[in-house]
C-alpha cells in the first residue's frame, strides 16, 4: 500500500531577485513499512522535501498524494488536521515544550483532535507510547531533567502517539552524542521492524545503512540510489 | 483543544512567568478599583442630596432671596421677601393654596421669676400640618409608620389660629421641654410671660417629640421650642423686618411651573424687577422645586458618568496596552512553541484561543483584584468626601465587563499574529 507518492513536486523561494529551485521535479513513491533515508549536503534540498512531505510547507507545483488524499492544494486548517492524524515528527532538536511533563509532551497531538480524546485517555495514550520507547518511568519529568537521549526517545512516543501513517525524522542523532545516536538509530530500526514507515533525512551513510532505501538529493533533484 | 486544556495550557504559561503577569495585571487592577470607589463617592454625593431634599414634596416650592457674590462674600441682594408678600402671594396665585413662613431668633423669655434664653420660631397657623407632612418628628411612643395628623403634636392647649397670626395675636406654643424648664411645674396653659418687653398669653404646649431618624435622635431636641405666629414675632421682637424664607404649596403638583410663573410675576412687579440689554430679568428671588433639584442632579449625575466612562477609556486603554505588550512578547519567545504546536496537529484557532485566554485570564483576575481592592478603596474615599462614599453595586458588573473586554480586544492582535506563523519559519526559529 502507497503512503506518499509525489509528482514532479517542486518548490522554488524568491530571494530578492534571483529564484531558488529547493525542490526540482521531485518523484517520490513510499510504500507502507518502508524506512528512506534521505541523504544530501546541506542545501541540497533534503529539509525542503521533507517539509513539503510533512504538511508544514506547500509545494509551488507538482501533486502530493498521502495516503488516498491529494494535499498539495488543502487549507491551513485541513493541512493541520492531517498532520495531527497521519504524520509524526522526530526533529534534530527533539522540540519538545520545557513547560510541560514528558507525558504531556507526548499527549499533545491527542490534545489537539477537537476534544475528542478526553483527558483520562490522552494519559494513557501517552503512557503507553512512552512504554513503548522505554521511558515509562520518566513520564513525570520536565524535558529539562532528562538526557539528550531521554528526550529524542519522547520526542519518538510524540510521534507514535497517534499512530501515523509515517513518521519523518529530521536528523535524530545530530544533537545526540555518538552512543546515544546509536540507541536512537536502534529504536527507530525496531520500530520499523514493528511496521512503522519512516522517512529520515540524514547526512551521515553509516545511518543511512538502516534504511531500507536511499535517496539521494543533489541541487533540488531527487535520484533513488 | 479542549477548554480544559486550553485553562490548563493558559494557567502554566502565567505561572511561569507570575511576576510578570501580575505587573501587566496591575494597570488593570488599577484601573478598575478606581473606577468603583470614584462611582461610589459620586452614588454617596448623590444619596446625600437625595437625603437633604427627601423631604422637599412635588407640589412644593422654596422661595428665598436671592444671594450673589459682592465685594468677596455672598450677600443677600436687592429687596427682602417680607411677611406681606407670603400673604399677598396666595392672592396673586391662585394655584398656591397656602405658604409656609418662618423665622427664627434668639429671644429672652421671663415667666415668674424664672428666665431663659429660647430660640423662638414664627410661623404661620399651618406649621403643624407642615411638620405633619415633613415627618422628621414624631410624638414619643409613636407607632412606626403610623400616619401623623396635625393634632397630635399638641400635648396641651391649642396652636394659634389663622386670624391670630393675621391680627399678630401675643400668644405662643411652647415645646415640652422648654415648658418643664420654665414654669418649674406650674400649668403653663393660660400663662403670661414676658418675651423681652412684650406680653405674652402661653396657648399650648406640644406633646414630647422625637426625630423619626434615629441618628438624629440624640443632636437635636425637638422639645426645645417657643413658637410664635411670624407676625407677632416680627412686630415685637425685630426692629427691621427680616427676610424671609418660604415654601408655597400648589393645589396640583402638575401645575407647578404655573403657579412658578405667577409667583415670579407678582414678585417681578412687587420688587420692579428691570430687565437687562437681552430682555432678561434681573430677579432678586430664587425658586427652587423638586424637578429643578432632580434636573440639576441628573446634570451632574451626566457630568459625573462622563468622567467616569473618561476615566474607564484611560485605565482600558493603559491597562490593554500592558496586557498586548506583554502578550507581543510571549508570542515572540514562544514562537518556537508554536511551531511544534502547529506541527503536532494545532489549528489556527488552536493557537488563537490559546494567547486570547492567556489575555482574558490577565485581565479578568486584575479585574477580580480591582474590584476587591476599589471595595477595600471605599472607605478612603469617603474619608475625603466627607463621609459620603456608598459602593454603587453596577460598577462592580461594569468595570469587570470593561476589564474583560480589555483583554479580549488587546489580546487579539498577539493571538492573530501567533496564529498566522508559518509553521517551518516557527520551528527554526532561535
Amino acid at each position: 500500500m502507497t503512503v506518499i507518492r509525489t509528482e514532479a513536486l517542486t518548490r522554488t523561494y524568491q530571494m530578492g531577485d534571483t529564484t531558488v529551485h529547493a525542490l526540482r521535479a521531485a518523484n517520490l513513491v513510499v510504500e507502507r513499512g518502508d524506512f528512506v533515508a534521505l541523504m544530501g549536503a546541506s542545501g541540497s534540498g533534503k529539509s525542503t522535501l521533507l517539509s513539503l512531505l510533512g504538511l508544514l510547507d506547500r509545494p509551488t507545483s507538482g501533486s502530493y498524494w498521502l495516503e488516498d488524499v491529494e494535499v498539495s492544494t488543502l487549507g491551513r486548517n485541513r493541512l493541520a488536521e492531517l498532520r495531527g492524524e497521519r504524520i509524526g515528527f522526530i526533529f534534530q532538536n527533539f522540540n519538545l515544550l520545557a513547560r510541560i511533563a514528558a507525558w504531556e509532551n507526548v499527549a499533545l497531538p491527542l490534545a489537539y483532535r477537537g476534544g475528542t480524546v478526553g483527558h483520562g485517555a490522552q494519559k494513557k495514550m501517552a503512557m503507553e507510547s512512552l512504554a513503548r520507547v522505554g521511558l515509562a518511568e520518566r513520564a513525570g519529568h520536565r524535558p529539562t531533567e532528562l538526557s539528550g537521549g531521554q528526550r529524542q526517545r519522547v520526542a519518538i512516543a510524540r510521534a507514535l502517539v497517534t499512530r501515523p501513517v509515517v513518521i519523518l525524522a529530521d536528523e535524530p542523532t545530530g544533537n545526540l552524542d555518538s552512543a546515544t545516536g546509536v540507541e536512537i538509530m536502534n529504536l527507530l530500526h525496531e520500530l520499523h521492524a514493528e511496521g512503522v514507515t519512516i522517512v529520515m533525512v540524514t547526512h551521515d551513510p553509516v545511518l543511512a545503512r538502516h534504511a531500507t532505501r536511499v535517496c539521494a538529493m543533489r541541487d533540488g533533484i531527487l535520484s533513488e540510489a | 483543544m479542549s477548554i480544559l486544556d486550553l485553562l490548563r495550557t493558559a494557567f502554566r504559561s502565567l505561572n511561569a512567568n507570575a511576576l510578570r503577569a501580575a505587573l501587566t495585571m496591575l494597570g488593570v487592577v488599577i484601573g478598575v478599583a478606581s473606577v468603583i470607589a470614584m462611582l461610589a463617592l459620586g452614588n454617596g454625593a448623590r444619596a446625600a442630596v437625595d437625603a437633604t431634599f427627601k423631604s422637599l414634596g412635588a407640589n412644593q416650592i422654596q422661595i428665598g432671596q436671592k444671594f450673589a457674590l459682592q465685594d468677596g462674600e455672598y450677600q443677600p441682594i436687592g429687596h427682602k421677601l417680607t411677611y406681606t408678600e407670603g400673604l399677598e402671594m396666595i392672592e396673586a396665585s391662585p394655584l398656591i393654596e397656602r405658604v409656609d413662613m418662618s423665622v427664627r431668633r434668639t429671644v429672652k423669655t421671663r415667666y415668674g421669676r424664672s428666665s431663659l434664653e429660647i430660640r423662638a420660631t414664627g410661623n404661620t397657623a399651618e406649621a403643624l400640618i407642615a411638620l405633619a407632612a415633613d415627618g422628621t418628628v414624631q410624638p414619643v411612643g409613636w407607632e412606626a409608620g403610623a400616619a401623623l395628623a396635625p393634632q397630635v403634636f399638641i400635648g396641651e392647649g391649642r396652636f394659634f389660629s389663622a386670624d391670630e397670626v393675621l391680627a399678630g395675636a401675643p400668644v405662643c406654643v411652647f415645646g415640652y421641654q422648654t415648658a418643664l424648664d420654665l414654669f418649674n411645674g406650674d400649668n403653663p396653659i393660660g400663662a403670661t410671660i414676658w418675651l423681652e418687653r412684650t406680653r405674652c398669653t402661653v396657648i399650648g404646649v406640644l406633646a414630647e417629640l422625637e426625630s423619626t431618624d434615629l441618628e438624629q435622635r440624640y443632636q437635636s431636641d425637638p422639645n426645645e421650642a417657643l413658637i410664635l405666629p411670624i407676625s407677632t414675632l416680627i412686630q415685637t421682637l425685630y426692629e427691621e423686618e427680616p427676610s424671609i424664607f418660604m415654601v408655597a404649596h400648589a393645589s396640583d403638583a402638575n401645575r407647578i411651573d404655573e403657579a412658578k410663573a405667577q409667583i415670579t410675576d407678582y414678585l417681578r412687579e412687587k420688587h420692579a424687577i428691570q430687565q437687562d440689554e437681552t430682555d432678561a430679568y434681573l430677579d432678586d428671588f430664587e425658586m427652587t422645586t423638586r424637578k429643578d433639584i432632580l434636573g440639576q442632579q441628573q446634570e451632574a449625575a451626566q457630568t459625573f458618568s462622563m468622567l467616569l466612562a473618561a476615566m474607564a477609556s484611560v485605565s482600558l486603554i493603559v491597562g490593554g496596552i500592558g496586557i498586548m505588550n506583554v502578550m507581543l512578547v510571549s508570542v515572540t519567545e514562544r514562537t518556537r512553541e508554536i511551531g511544534v504546536r502547529l506541527a503536532v496537529g494545532a489549528k489556527g484557532r488552536d493557537i488563537i484561543s490559546q494567547f486570547l485566554l492567556e489575555a482574558v485570564l490577565l485581565s479578568a483576575s486584575g479585574g477580580l483584584a480591582g474590584v476587591v481592592l476599589g471595595i477595600l478603596a471605599i472607605p478612603l474615599a469617603a474619608t475625603l468626601n466627607q463621609g459620603t462614599a456608598l459602593l454603587l453595586p453596577e460598577s462592580i458588573p461594569l468595570s469587570f465587563g470593561v476589564a474583560l473586554l480589555t483583554g479580549v480586544l488587546f489580546g487579539l492582535y498577539p493571538a492573530l499574529r501567533a496564529s498566522r506563523l508559518d509553521p517551518i519559519e516557527a520551528l527554526r526559529y532561535e
